[in-house]
């Protein structure tokens, strides 16, 4: 691990970057936000990347080896405690057990997450400095980049559950402002709520896990409660149960009594469901895609959409023991990662193509972790934000390169003008499909970690794990899907005629061109020339991504799944000592080896031939509106669904409240009732034309009546 | 300090400054301009205000973080047992300071937005100011009422006379429904006075109410805090009394006058019948997340921006309820703590409305959108308020809000669950507010000239942004304060 101080600017200079690009942009100018910004953040990324590899080859998995000696073997890093240096910056809340730091934690998961946050932000800030040339509000811009970049490491260097959900809201935050970041339009404006509110729906469950995990451990540091767990020490609960060992704690949930772990599990799990776009809450992340592309790298695919991995990872020892909450990860990742592959082949905006293909890969990641593979899953979050990243930057380089264009149907042929973006598309999409050949160390990155995931997964099938065997199943198809989709863009992008003559199909287009001439001083009259090739500063990023999408997986199989994953991750991802997956999948049948390879063949023909042989022979299946793809390009229909069902029971509820139970009843029987009463009683009396005599005589009357009574009750409470 | 009489100095400060006002305006007579007149009573009364929060401070030094039971106390025989006894506990300290604070502000804010009888203005908010600091510290039950009501007439002025164009309505309901509740509670204080013998609230906190006798108080008391709160389904006269009042009058009745609900819960209802708030328990926990929910819903419906606001004060002032009643002590810590968060982050909305509302005179969320293009300051200071107000982490909206529902967690996982829906819901209304009138193109053309924030708004919202951004960070500057007022709240309940 670093020093201190180097651990400290990691984790707090950008915010500084970000205070003094957002505050003082008026004086530090464009220029100079972007300067100290991308300045800072590169910084930030070349010590973390030096400190992932110090840590993995330097010395650093030695030492944990050397530490973890006495329980040395291949899984007994299991039962020793987590080796990570923790700085207190200073007391956030203490409120009787109620104790939160603002704290600086590092292990070999936030060592992995620092190095994929910073490297990445560090590039994507590089890059912007292209795409984003244009923009005339570029310090803002770079100030919510870097915002985001520190709120993602005050998440991953949390040592509690309170700051970890300070930066789970953060980065919501930041990715609210950016997916808004084009705020006078209204479909950023729309797609920025609705991922802030889809996600506020998973901390729901995050923040009651969080309460539910206090409320057990009377703590919400990690230290104290998954040290409990690891050792099923006995607990006292604040309330709600008897002190018992955590394993067999059950408490009451609402209206069930269940086991205290299974409801940490379930309620963190929908926490990650939001943030990770997984199915049911995956609906914000394609209409993300409404925001800055460079925005769509770093946060809709390279990181903060793979927060919800890192809970579910970090929080190991729960779902070891929650098989129930294990088997509901390994379901809606197993679903998820179908489901969005489905979707993902009949898309025609290039981004969401990708989005959809991100949504996917988070399933892949949770499925892995839900049948015990965490490690597995942490190696495909890395491997996967290195070509998932390059994969977004590239099409961002060709949105850039053909004037703001999204849609694929009026793209092809773009190789011959950016003969160097289709370079990068090509190595993202060979990582991302995961080729490879088994038993070699041939392949990119994707090949080693998804077919971790893989034989992982078809291992836990074996050994009986809920749900291992259909995530097996799924994750094959997945793959074969992935394939599919990612040449399909390639082949309509890159390949065959320009097909910019095709007229923007939907008004959404439309407004797109439209809406960026505030953007783009040009105007969209550049539709009708030529792509161009992006500037160095883009390209510069997308070199050194594909270096990670190539070598990322070969350097890093090893320490984080292979051989040395005990040593590696040294404690921090915690394992059961029957749960020996990583060492089974080498144990597999010999076709689930090939089985990836063989799929991800078939789709690559599949799309070669409809595609490529074949073009438009893809764009008549679409227009022939048969029921599957109806249901694949309007994603299942969940939007459609979510409207008539969420949205319009809010609005509707939210009027009857206000119309009928504020206005009618409470208005009508209390203040209103009273006054129309008394309005009522005096039209009559008015009407009896008996003048003010009668009506001081009335007065009088009751009043003296009214009077009479108390007094009459006072005497005779008194006798 | 020695014997200095702090406490009566700080709450009658403000008095002495409208008695002033009135003097030397009523002495100088009818001469003069009438605007230039105003002017000068507004900026007096500004000054005496500043000098209670200055002397608020004095205060503040005075007193000793860890010593137990009431401190800076003045005790004077008054008439018939009842006595002038002042004192404060960390909680009282903490609203005083916030009541200190905020009526500054209101009259800053108030220069140039108020045109008529700013005299007659500027004097009911130094009383109003005179009686609030009275509720946080008199220590006499008596005492207590007297100052509880007498709050009650300033307010029903200000938004009778400078509230908008249905003020009378407005002002009516607010009064009609605060008094009743307020008749049940007089009644209650007299018969504690013949049962127990004294008035004494230090005194009665130890005394022991027979339970049945105990539940009869307790819903006396509560219909009076239940509707200054207000907890539904007696909450319908904020709305419209925010809507009407001007934005002075607004930021004082969020930002102060609700919060004696949650006090008095915590001066009275607990220690005093635990009982009783033992046995409402599931009763208040069911109000509670109903106003959370059924409020934040009907927020979203909102066309008006203040009513919008006023009902989400309604959902948030749930969260205090819930935390004080859920009997722990990271609960009534969270409730207090939220009391203070809201009193920022609701009196910064109401002036953020007041902006705009200066400039255009209207409140319709409709007539806004775009105003980012031409204000961009003021865009980014709504957006950090509204972002306080949805509860995100780093601002103090969020550590009441996770602590009080942690504590209702230990008591109902049904109420913890309730109350987190609303935190969906707050996400739901405040940001469709902000991309309706901030974001966007500019469609109105009375917004094309729309000045920026001035200096003078500034200085209104910027202490308050301090604040919330301040206690968000480091909220172990209240706890600390509050952590002995939370335990003995509890004593009684928790057994002590």
């Amino acid at each position: 691990m670093l020093p201190d101080i180097a651990l400290l600017f990691i984790v707090l200079a950008p915010g500084l970057a970000a205070l003094i690009a957002g505050l003082f942009q008026k004086y530090v100018t464009d220029t100079g936000a972007m300067v100290i910004t991308t300045g800072t953040v590169g910084l930030a990324g070349i010590l973390s990347v030096i400190q992932l590899f110090m840590y993995a080859f330097g010395g650093g998995v030695a030492e944990a080896v050397h530490t973890a000696a006495p329980a040395a073997g291949e899984h007994g890093a299991a039962m020793v405690a987590p080796i990570q240096h923790i700085i207190t910056l200073m007391t956030w809340m203490d409120v009787g057990q109620f104790q939160a730091d603002w704290a600086i934690r590092v292990d070999a998961m936030s060592i992995v997450m620092m190095a994929v946050i910073t490297g990445v932000s560090g590039l994507v800030h590089l890059y912007s400095w292209g795409y984003m040339s244009e923009d005339p509000h570029r310090a803002r811009f770079f100030a919510y980049l870097s915002l985001f970049t520190f709120m993602m490491l005050m998440l991953v260097t949390a040592d509690n559950f309170i700051q970890l959900f300070f930066g789970w809201e953060g980065v919501g935050l930041a990715s609210y402002l950016l997916i808004g970041f084009w705020y006078t339009r209204d479909a950023p404006n729309a797609a920025a709520i609705k991922a802030f509110v889809t996600n506020r729906v998973g901390d729901f469950g995050l923040a009651l896990g969080i309460m539910a995990v206090f409320v057990v451990f009377g703590s919400v540091e990690f230290e104290p409660v998954l040290t409990a767990i690891r050792e099923n020490a006995t607990v006292t609960p604040l309330a709600l149960a008897e002190a018992a060992p955590i394993h067999d704690l059950v408490i009451p949930f609402l209206a069930w009594n269940v086991p205290a772990l299974e409801v940490m599990g379930v309620l963190l799990f929908i926490g990650a469901m939001g943030k990770s776009a997984q199915f049911f809450l995956h609906v914000w992340l394609p209409d993300a895609m409404e925001g800055p592309t460079p925005v769509s790298a770093l946060i809709h695919a390279a990181t903060m959409v793979t927060a919800g991995v890192y809970l579910v990872c970090l929080v190991s020892p729960i779902y070891e023991y929650a098989p129930f909450a294990a088997g509901m990860v390994t379901l809606i990742g197993a679903v998820t990662a179908l489901y969005a592959a489905t979707v993902g082949m009949a898309q025609n905006d290039i981004k969401r193509v990708i989005a959809y293909s991100t949504c996917s890969q988070l399933g892949y990641m949770f499925f892995a972790a839900g049948v015990g593979a965490y490690q597995a899953a942490m190696f495909h979050l890395f491997t996967h934000a290195f070509f998932k990243a390059l994969l977004f930057l590239g099409a961002g380089s060709v949105i850039h390169g053909m004037h703001h264009e999204q849609d694929m149907r009026r793209m092809g042929g773009v190789a011959k003008f950016m003969p160097l973006t289709y370079a990068a598309m090509m190595i993202g999409t060979i990582a991302i499909i995961g080729l490879g050949i088994p038993h070699t160390s041939l392949g990119f990155a994707g090949f080693f970690s998804k077919d971790a995931i893989l034989e992982t997964a078809f291992a836990a099938g074996e050994a009986g794990v809920t749900f291992g065997m259909m995530a097996f199943i799924f994750g094959i198809v997945a793959a074969l899907l992935t394939s599919f989709y990612s040449w399909r863009l390639i082949y309509m992008t890159f390949h065959g005629p320009r097909e910019d003559s095709i007229p923007p199909e939907t008004p959404e287009f439309d407004s797109h061109a439209d809406e960026h001439l505030s953007v783009d001083e040009h105007g969209h009259h550049h539709h009708d020339e030529d792509p161009h090739e992006s500037p160095l500063v883009m390209l510069i990023p997308l070199g050194l991504l594909s270096l990670g999408a190539i070598f990322a997986g070969f350097l890093f199989y090893d320490p984080m799944v292979g051989h040395d994953q005990g040593a590696f991750w040294a404690g921090a991802i915690y394992t059961a000592t029957d749960n020996t997956l990583l060492a089974d999948k080498y144990n597999v049948p010999g076709w689930v080896f090939w089985a990836p390879l063989f799929v991800t063949v078939t789709g690559f023909l599949i799309a070669t031939f409809t595609y490529l042989f074949n073009r438009g022979f893809g764009a008549k299946i679409a227009a022939s509106g048969g029921p599957l793809h109806s249901l694949f390009a309007n994603k299942w229909y969940f939007d459609e669904i979510y409207n008539a069902t969420f949205v319009k029971a809010t609005y509707w509820l939210g009027g009857f409240f206000w119309k009928t139970g504020d206005k009618r009843i409470i208005d009508g029987l209390g203040p209103d009732g009273v006054t129309s009463l008394v309005r009522w009683g005096s039209r009559r009396l008015s009407a009896m034309h008996t003048g003010y005599l009668y009506h001081y005589a009335f007065v009088i009357i009751g009043a003296a009546l009214v009077f009479g009574a108390v007094i009459f009750w006072r005497v005779g409470g008194a006798g | 300090m020695g014997n200095f009489p702090i406490l009566t100095a700080v709450t009658f400060l403000p008095l002495a400054g409208a008695l002033l006002i009135m003097l030397v305006q009523t002495a100088t007579g009818k001469s003069g301009d009438d605007a230039e007149r105003g002017r000068q009573s507004l900026m007096a009364g500004l000054i005496f205000s500043a000098a209670t929060f200055l002397a608020s401070l004095v205060m503040l030094v005075s007193f000793e973080v860890d010593a137990p039971g009431y401190q800076l106390v003045e005790e004077v025989s008054w008439f018939a047992g009842v006595q002038y006894k002042l004192g404060i506990d960390g909680m009282s300290l903490l609203l005083i300071l916030l009541t200190t604070l905020l009526t500054p502000i209101s009259l800053i804010a108030s220069f140039g937005s108020v045109k008529e009888r700013v005299t007659e203005y500027t004097i009911a908010f130094l009383v109003l100011e005179t009686f609030m600091i009275g509720v946080f510290c008199a220590l006499d039950m008596v005492l207590f009422y007297v100052f509880f009501e007498a709050g009650l007439i300033p307010m029903f002025i200000i938004i009778g006379v400078w509230g908008g164009a249905e003020r009378i309505y407005a002002s009516f309901k607010f009064f009609l429904y605060t008094l009743l509740g307020s008749l049940f509670m007089l009644a209650a204080i007299v018969f504690m006075y013949m049962q127990a013998g004294t008035s004494d609230i230090t005194q009665l906190a130890n005394y022991a109410f027979a339970p049945e006798v105990q539940t009869w108080l307790w819903l006396a008391f509560f219909a009076s805090f239940a509707v200054k709160l207000p907890m539904w389904p007696v909450h319908t006269w904020l709305p419209d009394a925010h809507v009407q009042a001007p934005t002075a009058g607004s930021v004082i009745l969020a930002g102060i006058l609700l919060k004696m609900g949650g006090y008095g819960f915590l001066r009275f209802s607990l220690p005093m019948f635990p009982d009783a708030s033992q046995f409402f328990q599931p009763m208040m926990f069911a109000l509670s997340v109903i106003a959370i929910v059924y409020a934040s819903l009907v927020a979203f419906r909102q066309t008006d921006m203040k009513k919008l606001i006023a009902y989400s004060s309604v959902a948030h002032m749930g969260f205090v309820t819930l935390g004080i009643f859920s009997f722990t002590e990271v609960g009534v810590q969270g409730a207090i703590f939220q009391m203070i968060s809201h009193g920022l982050i609701s009196g910064a909305l109401f002036l953020i409305v007041g902006v705009v509302y200066d400039r255009t005179h209207t409140r319709e969320i409709a007539a806004y959108g775009g105003l980012v293009n031409k204000m961009p300051v003021y865009a980014a200071i709504f957006m950090l308020f509204s972002m306080a107000n949805v509860g995100l982490p780093g601002t103090s909206g969020f550590v009441g809000e996770i602590l009080t529902m942690t504590g209702t967690f230990q008591a109902s996982t049904w109420a913890a669950a309730g109350a987190a829906l609303g935190v969906i819901f707050s996400a739901v209304y405040m940001l469709t507010l902000y991309r309706r009138t901030v974001f966007g193109e500019v469609t109105n053309p009375a917004l094309e000239t729309i000045q920026d924030v001035t200096l003078k708004e500034l200085i209104t919202l910027v202490p308050l942004l301090i604040g919330t951004v301040l206690l968000g960070i480091m909220p172990n500057i209240i706890f600390d304060v509050t952590r002995e007022t939370s335990l003995r709240a509890l004593q009684m309940i928790t057994g002590g």
